[in-house]
């Protein structure tokens, strides 16, 4: 009797605490959303401060209308879509050769790799903008796109490493024994299996370059070429913050990464342990 | 069908023999390896080791933008040493980075212990719960910037006129007295889903038979945490532990974006003080040195980790 009510009050207590957990997660991004509608006589007057009233899409226009933020998404559109397809393409061939392939160096290269996803951004940031300066690419999309590869490519080699070695080698072999080449063995047995991997490698590239802020804020100087994180930063450098409108930029910015999230996210939470912390 | 493959076999075997000196001191698949391995060489000895190097060297330079730099070296070192407010970032890194991973380590265990318990709904809850890890970390500072103004945000509406805890609003990131605790929440609010999700996933690797054990010994659940979850658990807490060690020292957004290292120098932190020297002042040398000045226990801490990271995967 009494291991069934200690066994309830635990119950109960897990979802106390989970609905607290829930609250604080989410009540952030319930506050930018309602905010993103409301007008900013009602934000100063401090009432409803719940629900917007009126309700109002004026910040959306005001954004889209008056400020650069449309050519802000397309940047980060191409430098985000870019920079995954390159991560994606080099980590993928990349991390099967270290995870599989026998050759002088894999080990110290596997270690290379691993150590390099280690170095923070905030120590490279100043030389890699002298270099990127040194390559007429400072102040340019292109030059975020060559950068990018510095955090994306290591993180996803190291990720899929992971889910390659979990991939049992008999069946290269038996493809290879069935008259395969160990190309073809890649290509055609071992890919397939690991395309969720690879899908949950290329959205954390895709995540994080999205979400990238350092190397945008210190690379481009032109209002025009920023990417959504340093634009939106931008309306906060005046002193009246126009809350509203960035707000719905900050909305606009959190749509696609979180509409890609809930979509995959089974993906993503199993790739995210598979490639921090397994075992 | 037999012919054409008899013949490739012999095509192979020639081939095979020419190579094999190769590949005895290269491996095997060296040629596959090396031609799949070769991106990630090029662009790690571009974008990381040489721009590191670099680094070093400018550190050791008086280097103005668009100046060349002057070589004159420990010089920048040695004068940080001496400075007031360098020590206080430092130690507003330290304060700041240590406090985030003790309050991410706390919540991100009670979480991964709730999610192991017999609650419905276990994905949802993961799910929903790791979203502020997912979402753009400048979107979620600009929230709290929000969140925390001083007149109209909306913390200081619920404690003073909701719940009438305050008698009036607080300035949360414009009083010294609040501006490190409040920075400090921000980034244990983003990073906590992480220790959650990974201590999760590796109380699930615990084999039930232990736990089953525990039970019939009489164990009570503090001492099943005790002595079956925490040793199952120990190198996937150090590796969490130590990879936000790293993060949360560098972090640059949330306090760049909440304080700008205000108010007065008060959660002034390493990252910040880089990018306003190098940026501000212009003096670039100088802000590679502060980036750089902690470098032997970053790179010790790095190789620890690298350790750990290699031997969890050997498993």
């Amino acid at each position: 009797m009494r291991g069934a009510a200690t066994g309830r009050l635990q119950l109960g207590l897990s979802y106390a605490f989970l609905v607290t957990l829930l609250v604080i997660v989410l009540f952030p991004f319930y506050w930018m959303l309602i905010t993103s509608f409301k007008t900013e006589e009602q934000m100063r007057s401090l009432v409803s401060m719940f629900w917007p009233s009126p309700f109002v899409l004026e910040n959306y226009a005001q954004l889209l209308r008056k400020t650069e933020f449309v050519s802000w998404y397309g940047n980060s559109v191409v430098v985000a879509v870019s920079s995954t397809f390159l991560a994606t393409a080099i980590g993928t061939i990349g991390a099967y050769a270290l995870a599989r392939l026998r050759f002088l160096g894999r080990g110290f290269m596997a270690s290379a790799t691993l150590i390099t996803y280690l170095v923070p951004p905030a120590i490279l940031f100043i030389p890699l903008y002298a270099q990127i300066k040194n390559m007429g690419l400072a102040n340019s999309l292109a030059g975020l796109i060559a950068a990018y590869p510095s955090f994306t490519v290591p993180f996803v080699t190291w990720l899929l490493m992971g889910y390659f070695e979990s991939i049992p080698e008999e069946l290269e072999e038996a493809a290879m024994i069935d008259g395969a080449t160990r190309f073809g063995a890649f290509y055609r047995v071992v890919l397939p299996l690991a395309a969720p991997g690879v899908l949950a490698a290329a959205l954390y590239a895709f995540t994080q370059a999205w979400n990238e802020f350092l190397y945008a804020l210190v690379f481009i100087t032109d209002g025009r070429l920023r990417t959504l994180p340093v634009g939106l930063a931008s309306f906060i450098t005046g002193d009246v913050y126009g809350w509203g409108y960035l707000m719905s930029g900050a909305v606009l910015t959190t749509v696609p990464v979180i509409a890609a999230y809930i979509y995959l996210q089974r993906y993503m939470v199993e790739g995210l342990t598979a490639g921090s912390v397994k075992g | 069908m037999a012919v054409p493959a008899a013949r490739a076999d012999r095509v192979v075997v020639a081939g095979r023999g020419r190579r094999a000196g190769l590949a005895r001191w290269l491996g095997p698949d060296y040629r596959l390896g090396l031609l799949f391995v070769s991106p990630i060489v090029a662009s790690v000895l571009a974008l990381v080791a040489y721009p590191f190097c670099y680094a070093v060297y400018l550190s050791m330079t008086h280097k103005l933008v668009g100046m060349p730099p002057i070589f004159v070296g420990l010089e920048n070192y040695v004068r940080l040493a001496e400075d007031g407010f360098f020590h206080r970032a430092v130690y507003n890194s330290f304060l700041f980075t240590f406090s985030s991973v003790f309050f991410k380590l706390l919540l991100g265990m009670a979480m991964a212990l709730v999610l192991m318990t017999r609650i419905r709904w276990r994905a949802f809850w993961t799910g929903v719960l790791l979203i502020p890890w997912v979402a753009p970390t400048v979107v979620s500072a600009l929230n709290f910037l929000w969140i925390y103004d001083g007149s109209l945000g909306v913390l200081n509406y619920l404690l003073v006129r909701v719940l009438g805890i305050l008698p009036q609003g607080v300035g949360w990131l414009s009083e010294p007295g609040t501006a490190m605790a409040s920075v400090i929440a921000v980034n244990v609010w983003r990073g906590f889903p992480f220790f959650g999700i990974s201590f999760l996933a590796g109380m699930k690797a615990i084999p039930a038979e232990l736990y089953e054990a525990a039970a019939v010994d009489g164990a009570t659940t503090v001492q099943r945490f005790r002595h079956v979850t925490l040793p199952g658990l120990k190198n996937i807490v150090i590796i969490v532990v130590l990879l936000s060690t790293i993060w949360t020292f560098n972090d640059f957004g949330i306090v760049y974006i909440l304080t700008k290292g205000g108010p007065g120098g008060a959660t002034m932190v390493m990252p910040v003080l880089t990018y306003e020297t190098a940026f501000g002042a212009q003096r670039l040398g100088e802000a590679i040195a502060v980036a750089l000045y902690l470098l032997p226990a970053l790179a010790l801490t790095i190789v620890v980790l690298a350790r750990y990271m290699r031997k969890g995967r050997k498993r």
